[in-house]
């Protein structure tokens, strides 16, 4: 029996670390089904917002403004990359905007560090790493806190946008972008907009994850490669599809740990690292377009 | 010119340019008279969807541009403005190959014609309710995926989803492609009612110059960005070169308008 709670409380807190790979892979895929583009700077992106938030937190301001503060930077970030980006690159070819995400990341980083430093610094939200003693009671499992509340935060912003896309009149926009943008221009959808949104939503997604992210390893550089943890996802799920990176996310999180636990030992632990790289060559080789990749329709 | 003016649309001496070097026309005037239907004809290549996205300023993102000439829309130059700036104007493009948003339902097609207009949801429903109206069999399609319904209703789809954003007029870039006889009379039909009880007026670009003239008032007949030959619908149909180049009806070996040109003057 205690075999078996064991079990569950590794699948679990895989699951729990699954969400936050959710949630960078999200912001992938808004940027994905917007532009078709593999959006090189969101690694970037998570960095730079993070290291904002910090460094507003540093110049005095409290959590709350500081975050506000820090999502109105995101804002503008998605502004500039709209006007002086995407603007002068539209109609140019997938490869092109995807050297410009290349190079927006470089900006980035580059304006992060001379902004506010190079050196790690903690970020603490005030929700320790260590296990809630009420599931402990009830459930016989031990959860961290932290990853309770990362889990719950990132699934809410997931299912936040979700609902917009899925509800609303600029979410039924991004779709119809998403699918055929010359098809949308034509009948008056104003692509430089729904840029604008999807950039702005990418840039607060990659906020919360930078403190999510932040909070448990410090906010430091090492978050930039952030962006190579969300491709074994984004290849599970696919690049264009919000369930898919909710999905992906967990498989990678619970599979991870599972490994880690049970085979680990045998290959001297580390498992971590590349095991979500074999299971997406997996994918790659046997549904090469994800779980919810969108199976190109073909117009008769 | 104004708005009062008897034509919509007035092309004058256009000429179009893709990538700063390909001339794709060369010498295009037309008009379009206010609540008309007008034929814009000719073969592959000719000319006839680089018109429509001159018109409707699809052209800027294709690299294509008007260097020559004028364009006037319902009293207003065509220059400057961009997709949406014409939709709101009233303008709406239905472009080649009918390009439906394949993931969305057929009624979420239609529902993001309406993007360019604030409307409330019942506002919304009054007008679907009009559109399915016109476009009977999509009501029963309506939570189809675009993606896998079949080409005439493909066509529908995009037709309704250009008439959700309440359109003065209507540039219909070959809707028979592809389609079986019977299909094509049937949105043709619905293209003639939505001129009649709307007001629509339209530029239709086709291939098929029979059918197209059966349900226009007007036509023009385009070749290598020329304009070859204009007149009424019933003129054209019954001029004898038409009738050879166009409608199948050959004597002889003559294949375009050029080479008619050169022979008679020869
Ligand atoms: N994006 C583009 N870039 C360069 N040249 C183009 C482009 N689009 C069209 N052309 C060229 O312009 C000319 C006119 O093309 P257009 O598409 O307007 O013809 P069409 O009459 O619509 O033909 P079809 O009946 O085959 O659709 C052709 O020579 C074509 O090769
Ligand atoms: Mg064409």
């Amino acid at each position: 029996m205690t075999e078996f709670l064991f079990f569950i409380e590794v699948v679990v807190s895989g699951l729990l670390a699954g969400t936050m790979y959710s949630l960078v892979a999200l912001g992938f895929v808004l940027i994905y089904k917007a532009s078709s583009t593999f959006n090189f700077a969101q690694g970037a992106m998570v960095f730079f917002a993070v290291l904002a938030f910090v460094g507003f937190m540093e110049l005095g301001l409290p959590f709350i403004p500081a975050f506000f503060v820090a999502v109105l930077l995101m804002f503008f970030v998605g502004f500039c990359t709209e006007r002086l980006v995407l603007k002068p690159l539209i109609s140019q070819s997938e490869d092109t905007l995807l050297m410009a995400t290349i190079g927006l990341g470089f900006v980035l980083e580059g304006l992060a560090q001379a902004a506010w430093g190079v050196e790690v610094r903690r970020l603490d939200l005030g929700i320790g790493d260590f296990p809630i003693q009420w599931i402990i009671d009830t459930a016989g499992l031990f959860i961290s806190a932290l990853d309770l509340t990362a889990s719950l935060v990132a699934g809410i912003l997931i299912i936040g946008l979700a609902l917009l896309f899925k509800y609303t009149k600029m979410g039924l926009g991004l779709r119809a972008v998403a699918d055929d943008p010359g098809a949308a221009s034509s009948i008056g959808i104003p692509l430089n907009n729904i840029m604008l949104v999807v950039w702005s939503a990418a840039g607060v997604v990659a906020l919360v994850a930078g403190m999510m992210w932040g909070a448990r390893a410090g906010v430091q550089f090492a978050l930039v490669d952030l962006a190579l943890k969300a491709l074994p996802v984004l290849i599970i799920g696919g690049f264009s599809s919000i369930p898919g990176a909710i999905v992906g996310g967990l498989i990678i999180g619970a599979t991870e740990k599972v490994l880690e636990v049970y085979i680990g030992p045998f290959f001297g632990g580390a498992i971590e690292g590349w095991a979500p790289y074999v299971l997406a060559i997996f994918f790659l080789l046997y549904r090469p377009e994800g779980l919810f990749g969108e199976k190109i329709i073909r117009r008769v | 010119m104004n708005a009062n003016s008897d034509n919509i649309l007035e092309i004058d001496a256009v000429e179009v340019v893709y990538g700063g070097v390909i001339a794709a026309l060369h010498d295009v005037s037309l008009n379009v008279p206010r609540g008309k239907v007008v034929a814009l004809l000719g073969g592959n290549g000719a000319g006839k969807s680089t018109t429509l996205k001159a018109i409707s300023t699809m052209l800027a993102a294709e690299q294509g541009k008007v260097t020559r000439g004028s364009i006037t829309y319902d009293g207003t130059r065509v220059k400057d403005q961009n997709p949406t700036d014409m939709v709101r104007l009233g303008m709406v493009q239905v472009l080649e190959g009918r390009r439906c948003f394949g993931h969305l339902t057929v009624e979420e097609n239609i529902i993001a014609g309406a993007y360019s207009r604030k409307l409330s949801k019942s506002d919304i429903n009054d007008e679907l309710e009009k559109v399915y109206g016109y476009f009977k069999p999509l009501r029963d399609k309506r939570k189809s995926q675009a993606g896998f319904t079949s080409g005439g209703e493909q066509q529908m789809v995009a037709v309704a989803r250009a008439m959700m954003a309440k359109p003065k007029m209507l540039l219909l870039d070959e809707p028979s492609m592809g389609l079986a006889p019977q299909l094509v009379a049937e949105i043709f039909n619905i293209v003639n009612e939505l001129n009649e009880k709307e007001g629509v007026s339209i530029l239709l670009a086709e291939q098929n110059t029979n059918v197209a003239l059966r349900n226009a008032d007007y036509g023009y007949i385009i070749e290598t960005g020329h304009v070859m030959l204009h007149g009424t619908a019933g003129d054209l149909l019954h001029d004898e070169k038409v009738k050879e180049l166009y409608l199948g009806i050959s004597k002889s070996g003559r294949k375009n308008f050029r080479d008619v040109l050169r022979e008679e003057s020869a």
